[in-house]
C-alpha cells in the first residue's frame, strides 16, 4: 500500500510534468470557440425581438439605479396566473370596491338638531323650538279654547292621539317633546280631535292632494 | 401523491370561495328589496287598494326610492279619512315626484333631500333649479334651502324671485342657520308690510354680503 502522503508531496520532474498538462487544460478551457463573423450579433437581434419570441429586455431599459432597495417593486418579472386565480382576484376586487362605496354612504352620527324657531305665535297657531344639545324636539301650540290637542306626523305614523300635547299653562299653552332621529318631517296638530291646525311658525308644504295644511320639521344630520 | 392530485382540493375550495363571494351581494340585495307587505298598510287598507299600495312600494324600492315617506303618505290619507282611491292617486303622485327628485339630486342625495325635491316640484319649481341647486350645494345637501323655497313661495314670494334668491345663496359657506335666519327675516319683513318679494331680495344680498359673496350696496 502506497504511503498517501506521496500523492501530496510530489518532487521533481514528476511535478513539472503535471503542471505542463495543468496549464494545457486550462488554456483549452479560456480560447474561444470560432464563429462566423455577424453570427453573434444575429443571436443578440433575435433574443431582443419580442416578435420573434424574444422574453429579455435590453439592459437601458431596466429600473433605474436609484430604485436602489427598492428595485424590485418596479423589476419586471413573469408571473403565471391560472383563469380561476384570475375569477378569484376580480371577485375580491368588486366585493372589496362594494364594500367601501357601502361605507362611503354610511350617514355620520347626528349631533346637532335644527327645527324651525318662530316668534310666539297669536293663538290656535304653533310654534315647535329644538333642544339644542339633544334630538329631542319641543312642539308648541297656543289655544285657550282647546280642549285637547295632539300631535301627528311622520314620525308617529300619524295616529291621532298617540302623542298627546299637555297644557303648560292656564292661559292655552301645549306642549310636547318627540325624539327624533334627523331628516325631513311633516306634522300638524289634531285639535279636539278632529280639527288638523298647522304649525303657523314653521315652513310650510304644499298640499293640494289632500286638502289640508301642514308643517315642515327637519332635523339636521352632522356633516 | 403527485403535484397534481394535490391541486384538485384547492381548486375545489377556491371555487366554493367564489360561489360565496358572488352569493353574498345577492343575499344582502334581497334584504334591502323586502317583499312582505308592510303591516301598517295591510291594517289600514284592503282589497284593490292595498294591492295597488304594495305595488307602488316595490316598485319603488326597486328603483331605490325610499319607501317610508310613501308609507307615512298613506296613513296620512287614512289618518285624515279621506277616499281609499284619493290616497292611492297622492301616494303614486309621490312616487312618481321622488323618481324625478332623484334624477334631479343624483344618487348621494339623502331621504331628507329627495323629500324636500319633491315637495319643490309638487310646488312648481323645475328639475333644472334641483339640479343647479344640488350640484352647487354639493355635501352641504340641499334639504333646508328647498324648504325655505317652498315655504317663502307659499308665503307670497313670487317664485322666480324666490328661486333666484335661493340660487344666489346655494354656495357651501352659506350654511343651513343661515337660510332659517333668512326665512325669519324675509317673514318679518313681511308681517311688518313690506312687498314679499322685496324683502326676499334685500334679506338675500345682505346675506351674500355677510359672507363676502357680494359687494356691499355703495
Amino acid at each position: 500500500m502506497p504511503d498517501d502522503t506521496t500523492m501530496f508531496d510530489p518532487t521533481g520532474d514528476e511535478a513539472a510534468e503535471r503542471d505542463a498538462r495543468w496549464r494545457r487544460v486550462v488554456g483549452e478551457l479560456r480560447r474561444e470557440p470560432s464563429v462566423r463573423p455577424g453570427a453573434l450579433d444575429e443571436v443578440m437581434a433575435a433574443v431582443l425581438d419580442p416578435a420573434a419570441g424574444g422574453s429579455v429586455r435590453p439592459i437601458d431599459s431596466a429600473p433605474s439605479r436609484r430604485a436602489g432597495r427598492l428595485g424590485w417593486l418596479v423589476r419586471p418579472r413573469m408571473i403565471a396566473v391560472t383563469p380561476l386565480h384570475a375569477a378569484a382576484a376580480l371577485v375580491l376586487a368588486a366585493v372589496a370596491l362594494g364594500a367601501a362605496l357601502v361605507r362611503r354612504g354610511d350617514a355620520p352620527a347626528p349631533s346637532v338638531v335644527a327645527a324651525p324657531a318662530g316668534p310666539a305665535a297669536a293663538a290656535a297657531t304653533g310654534t315647535s323650538e329644538a333642544a339644542a344639545a339633544s334630538r329631542t324636539v319641543q312642539f308648541v301650540f297656543v289655544s285657550g279654547a282647546a280642549r285637547e290637542v295632539s300631535l301627528v306626523g311622520d314620525f308617529n305614523d300619524w295616529q291621532t292621539g298617540t302623542t298627546p300635547l299637555r297644557r303648560a299653562s292656564p292661559d292655552g299653552l301645549w306642549t310636547v317633546e318627540v325624539p327624533l332621529e334627523p331628516g325631513r318631517y311633516t306634522y300638524a296638530f289634531v285639535v279636539d280631535g278632529t280639527r288638523w291646525v298647522p304649525d303657523d311658525a314653521a315652513p310650510r308644504a304644499p298640499d293640494d292632494e289632500f286638502g289640508g295644511e301642514k308643517s315642515v320639521l327637519y332635523v339636521r344630520q352632522d356633516t | 401523491m403527485t403535484p397534481r392530485q394535490g391541486s384538485a382540493p384547492r381548486t375545489r375550495a377556491l371555487a366554493a370561495l367564489l360561489l360565496l363571494a358572488l352569493a353574498a351581494p345577492v343575499a344582502a340585495g334581497a334584504q334591502d328589496v323586502p317583499r312582505a307587505p308592510d303591516p301598517r298598510i295591510a291594517a289600514r287598507f284592503t282589497g284593490e287598494h292595498r294591492v295597488r299600495l304594495e305595488a307602488i312600494l316595490d316598485s319603488a324600492r326597486a328603483a331605490d326610492i325610499p319607501a317610508e315617506p310613501l308609507v307615512q303618505r298613506a296613513l296620512e290619507g287614512a289618518s285624515r279619512r279621506l277616499p281609499p282611491a284619493r290616497i292611492v292617486t297622492a301616494v303614486a303622485g309621490l312616487a312618481e315626484r321622488l323618481r324625478l327628485a332623484r334624477r334631479a339630486l343624483g344618487a348621494p342625495a339623502s331621504e331628507a333631500d329627495l323629500l324636500a325635491a319633491a315637495s319643490a316640484l309638487h310646488a312648481g319649481i323645475e328639475p333644472a333649479t334641483l339640479e343647479r341647486l344640488a350640484r352647487s350645494r354639493g355635501s352641504a345637501g340641499v334639504a333646508l334651502p328647498l324648504i325655505v323655497l317652498v315655504d317663502i313661495v307659499e308665503r307670497g314670494v313670487p317664485q322666480d324671485t324666490a328661486e333666484r334668491v335661493i340660487l344666489s345663496l346655494s354656495d357651501p359657506r352659506v350654511a343651513d342657520a343661515d337660510f332659517q335666519a333668512l326665512r325669519q327675516s324675509i317673514l318679518g319683513d313681511i308681517g311688518s308690510g313690506a312687498p314679499a318679494g322685496v324683502a326676499a331680495a334685500a334679506r338675500a344680498r345682505g346675506l351674500l354680503v355677510t359672507h363676502g359673496l357680494a359687494a356691499p350696496m355703495p
